[in-house]
């Protein structure tokens, strides 16, 4: 090409740039938008935080209350956050010196979050420092803080079958009381066929309100399964494969199921009798993982020690005692350290934090980590116990005041 | 509280690369993220067992240790220990309307020119001065993507005067003017959608060197998601004494005299000398900074601009492996259309129209990257976020599912491919998915769109002016000069490093 050619191709190139100056020129000097529509739905849908209030007290037992929840809209939350059945809110608790975190599932229906309300039903825990504290201190009118909707235990059309069979014991029903209240009131287009165990006929939660939900659907059935009672009408032992498959419906299925750890690592073995493709299974631990003792590749000699666990949180350092069979987030929320997390079951990562030094051990069935976070020495606080002296370095609490 | 040389602002691709070049070259830099994880778009999460990779398509200028690209160099002086693996061919590429057709392509200029003629018949010499003018770009590029401060034109001119040449004009005029068949400028088209410019108005330049730069150097993926480059990155940073911050959000930038001098996070300042963004301008001015401290330049630059698009996307972990289901391509483009206009016109809107889809499967580039049986697929399309302005908290699962569906049955009548019943695990993000993670103003995932004065060269030409609005305050990342994508972002991040560098060793001069 000649010279003039390129002189002329360089004229032109620069012309852009007169270009950009005039459409910058041309420009308004209002001022920007603040937010938009698509980030107000995610606020709407994923608020930081929801502050509630409790608006009613419903004592079913002794030791199991439904609290009903509305919005503290003088601490800024004007509505509730949507959410699909099955799903959790991560209550943040300030109990004496300790700031903790403890999920439950919300047990009413989502349509009900349109209306701004909520349902939680809670069993108290013998010896319980959350619930102990949630019995004794909530009352109508207490302001409580609590995460957006999380979780993944709901009805995915394109994933799970058209009938689902859940597999519930103790309070890990009440994540399948919100999903049979939405399939009665049309919000969920699925069958739900619930076996349901506890140890004796008055331990079952809710039953009054389940009888009222049953009267609405053909959809949902529900099946009480008793350990320790044999009464007339009720199933009697564990819930097993075989009681599965005598209720479950003879067209595909996928199972939920929630319950406390011991539960789970049964159903476990009893699920895998039916040979249901991968996928057909789901569960959520909701927190209820104990001690990792019983885990067969748990280094022996690191039991019952108390170890030494260095806290550094951006340019502050703070030395704690962490016993071996409780998880590093614990160790630190007895210390009264400020520290994220939100499932406590090792899958959502809000807790993620890196390990500097020491060593601890992640049970696999809770060891929700990323591969490169395995690699490069991070570590969810939630799922990982001490079993060495440990340093590591935890992200400030998002939501806490940062500075005090 | 310490002052430190270089505070970065967000830890997306820009910010990150930012942040750890800044302290490989001895500056003291603090790194904020408002999320718990580094990397914005470029991470991982897990479902059941899947780990599934959210954004990464094909790392664009890796290349190979004997001929890297830009971003291999980049990762090697900052010493990441990454295991890539290459992506196989280049694309298939299926019209699925009327006078359809279905093009798998593979890498290598060779054989792709190979297959075109196969195709397209007589498209060869066309298509081969194609390849020798994307060439050029790709090289006049090489020289002056990391220093593009400061550019002697006339010598690149002197150098590669058909890239000057052809520079500014729109991708399809000059594969119309080259006599490129139609069959074949549709074949040829498909990338537009990672730049979200269509082939009308995207400069030759640019789009030009991606198609000539993935045929010709690969398109590599990590072996355990983009979160292992992220971190890997990270990890850098903090080798060289960088501290990063993360569940960090700043609530302004402190400006003084019309200079920026530090940041506000909770009620504290933090000082620094300089300030990097790795946050869209429409963001910063918007929302960061006092309505009068705002630099008119940048405020009228930003109020000229479009926002980029958003992604809609579909996760798929199946519990088949890919040989049972009979999938052979890493990566699947398919609409009924093959004009890029029309394509991307229908990202304006949320209805049935907007049906170009990417599929991948990431096992085809990571045979490891699912357990053994498994697969991983990911679909997806581009909305602008404007688009789903009108969706509600109650209705919003119901339209991502809808739109999953469509996706999903898309792909199998294309391909003859059944996916549906080995479905194990499923993930939807849409635009309020990054409006809600990237905290991006509706949810965009491209920065601004790349209007014909506000593409790769405009942009790159004023790259000094855009930098100097306010003193201190610089930006980086997918609103960058080289406009979004992952290797852009990474290049911005480490110009823009470079540059306050050379700033402060000024000012050190000075004093």
């Amino acid at each position: 090409m000649s010279d003039l050619t390129l002189q002329q191709d360089l004229q032109g190139l620069k012309s852009l740039k007169n270009e950009r100056n005039a459409a910058i020129d041309a420009a308004s000097t209002r001022p920007l938008p603040k937010t938009f529509p698509v980030n107000e739905l995610a606020s709407k849908l994923h608020p930081e935080s929801q502050f509630l209030k409790i608006k009613q007290v419903i004592k079913h037992s002794a030791d199991e209350r439904s609290f009903v929840l509305e919005p503290d809209t003088e601490k800024g939350t004007q509505h509730l956050a949507y959410f699909r059945a099955g799903q959790y809110i991560s209550f943040r608790l300030k109990i004496g010196n300790s700031y903790v975190t403890r999920p439950y599932a919300i047990r009413s229906a989502p349509a009900d979050a349109l209306k701004d309300q909520y349902i939680i039903t809670i069993k108290r825990v013998k010896n319980g420092f959350v619930t102990s504290f949630i019995f004794d201190n909530w009352a109508v009118g207490t302001p409580v803080e609590a995460s957006a909707p999380a979780g993944n235990l709901y009805f995915e059309p394109l994933r799970d079958q058209k009938n689902i069979v859940g597999l519930a014991g103790g309070s890990g029903i009440t994540p399948f009381y919100s999903l049979a209240s939405a399939i009665a009131d049309g919000t969920e287009h699925v069958k739900l066929t619930i076996l349901y165990g506890s140890r004796q006929h008055d331990h079952i939660l809710l039953a009054p309100e389940f009888s009222k939900i049953l009267s609405k659907t053909n959809d949902v059935k529900l099946i009480n399964v008793l350990s320790d009672d044999d009464i007339d009408g009720f199933e009697h032992g564990f819930i097993t494969a075989e009681l599965i498959q005598k209720y479950a419906p003879k067209t595909p299925y996928s199972i939920f199921i929630c319950g406390p750890e011991a539960m789970y690592e049964f159903m476990d073995k009893e699920v895998k009798k039916l040979n249901l493709p991968a996928g057909r299974i789901r569960h959520e631990l909701s927190g209820n993982y104990g001690s990792p003792y019983h885990e067969t590749d748990y280094p022996a000699d690191s039991r019952d020690k108390v170890y030494q666990l260095t806290v550094k949180t951006r340019d502050h350092e703070q030395i704690i005692s962490a016993q071996s069979n409780e998880s590093i987030l614990v160790a630190m929320e007895r210390a009264g350290i400020t520290a994220p997390s939100l499932c406590r079951s090792g899958e959502c990562g809000v807790c993620r934090s890196r390990l500097i030094s020491g060593k601890v051990f992640s049970p696999e069935i809770i060891d929700g980590r990323r591969v490169a976070d395995s690699e490069y020495g991070y570590i969810h606080t939630c799922a990982s116990f001490p079993i060495s002296d440990v340093s590591i370095e935890v992200p400030v609490h998002d939501l806490a005041d940062q500075f005090g | 509280m310490k002052k430190y040389d270089v505070i970065v602002i967000g830890a997306g691709n820009g910010g990150l690369v930012a942040a750890a070049t800044a302290a490989k070259r001895g500056l003291s830099t603090l790194l904020l993220e408002r999320h718990n994880l580094p990397g914005g778009a470029a991470t991982s999460f897990t479902r059941g067992r899947f780990e599934f990779e959210p954004s990464l398509h094909e790392l664009a200028n890796y290349g190979t240790p004997e001929m890297p690209g830009s971003v291999r160099q980049l990762f090697d002086w900052l010493g990441l220990h990454v295991k890539f693996h290459e992506a196989p061919g280049a694309y298939r590429v299926i019209k699925s309307g009327p006078d359809g057709f279905d093009a798998v392509m593979p890498t290598g200029q060779e054989a792709f020119i190979n297959k075109l003629e196969e195709l397209v018949p007589g498209s060869r010499e066309s298509v081969t001065k194609f390849f020798d003018l994307g060439m050029e770009s790709l090289m006049a590029f090489a020289e002056f993507q990391a220093k593009p401060n400061n550019i002697d034109w006339h010598a690149i001119g002197e150098k590669y005067p058909h890239f000057i040449h052809y520079a500014k004009r729109p991708y399809k005029e000059v594969l119309d003017e080259l006599n490129v068949p139609q069959k074949a400028q549709d074949i040829m088209m498909a990338y537009w959608c990672y730049i979200g410019v269509p082939g009308d108005d995207f400069e030759f330049a640019y789009m030009g060197m991606m198609l000539v730069a993935y045929v010709v150097m690969g398109a590599y993926v990590p072996t355990t998601r983009s979160h292992e480059i992220s971190t890997a990155i990270l990890q850098t940073l903090l080798d060289n004494h960088g501290d990063a911050w993360f569940n960090t959000e700043v609530n302004r930038i402190v400006v003084e005299n019309g200079k920026a001098v530090g940041v506000q996070i909770g009620n504290e300042t933090i000082y620094g000398r300089e300030i990097i963004a790795d946050v869209i301008p429409t963001t910063v001015y918007g929302k960061m900074m006092r309505a009068s401290d705002v630099p008119e330049r940048g405020l009228k630059l930003a109020n000229a601009r479009t926002l980029g698009t958003s992604g809609f996307l579909v996760y798929l972990g199946l519990n088949k492996s890919p040989e049972e289901l009979g999938i052979k391509d890493y990566s699947v483009f398919i609409s009924k259309t093959a004009d890029s206009s029309e394509q991307f016109s229908a990202t304006k809107e949320r209805n049935k129209q907007n049906d170009f889809t990417i599929m991948n499967c990431l096992n085809l580039a990571d045979p490891g990257c699912s357990p053994a049986g498994t697969s991983v697929l990911y679909a997806t399309k581009l909305y602008f976020g404007s688009s789903w302005d009108d969706v509600q908290p109650e209705n919003y699962a119901k339209v991502k599912d809808e739109i999953a569906q469509q996706v999903i049955d898309q792909y199998e009548s294309a391909t003859g491919v059944k996916i549906r019943d080995a479905v194990e695990e499923i993930e939807i993000a849409t635009p309020e998915t990054f409006a809600r993670y990237l905290r991006s103003p509706e949810g965009e995932i491209y920065g601004y769109y790349g209007h014909p004065w506000d593409q790769m060269l405009a942009r790159t030409m004023a790259i000094n002016e855009d930098d100097q609005q306010m003193p201190h305050l610089h930006f980086c990342g997918g609103s960058g000069f080289l406009m979004d994508g992952y290797s852009s972002a990474y290049q911005s991040g480490f110009v823009t490093a470079n540059m306050v560098a050379e700033q402060l060793a000024k000012q050190e001069v000075t004093k």
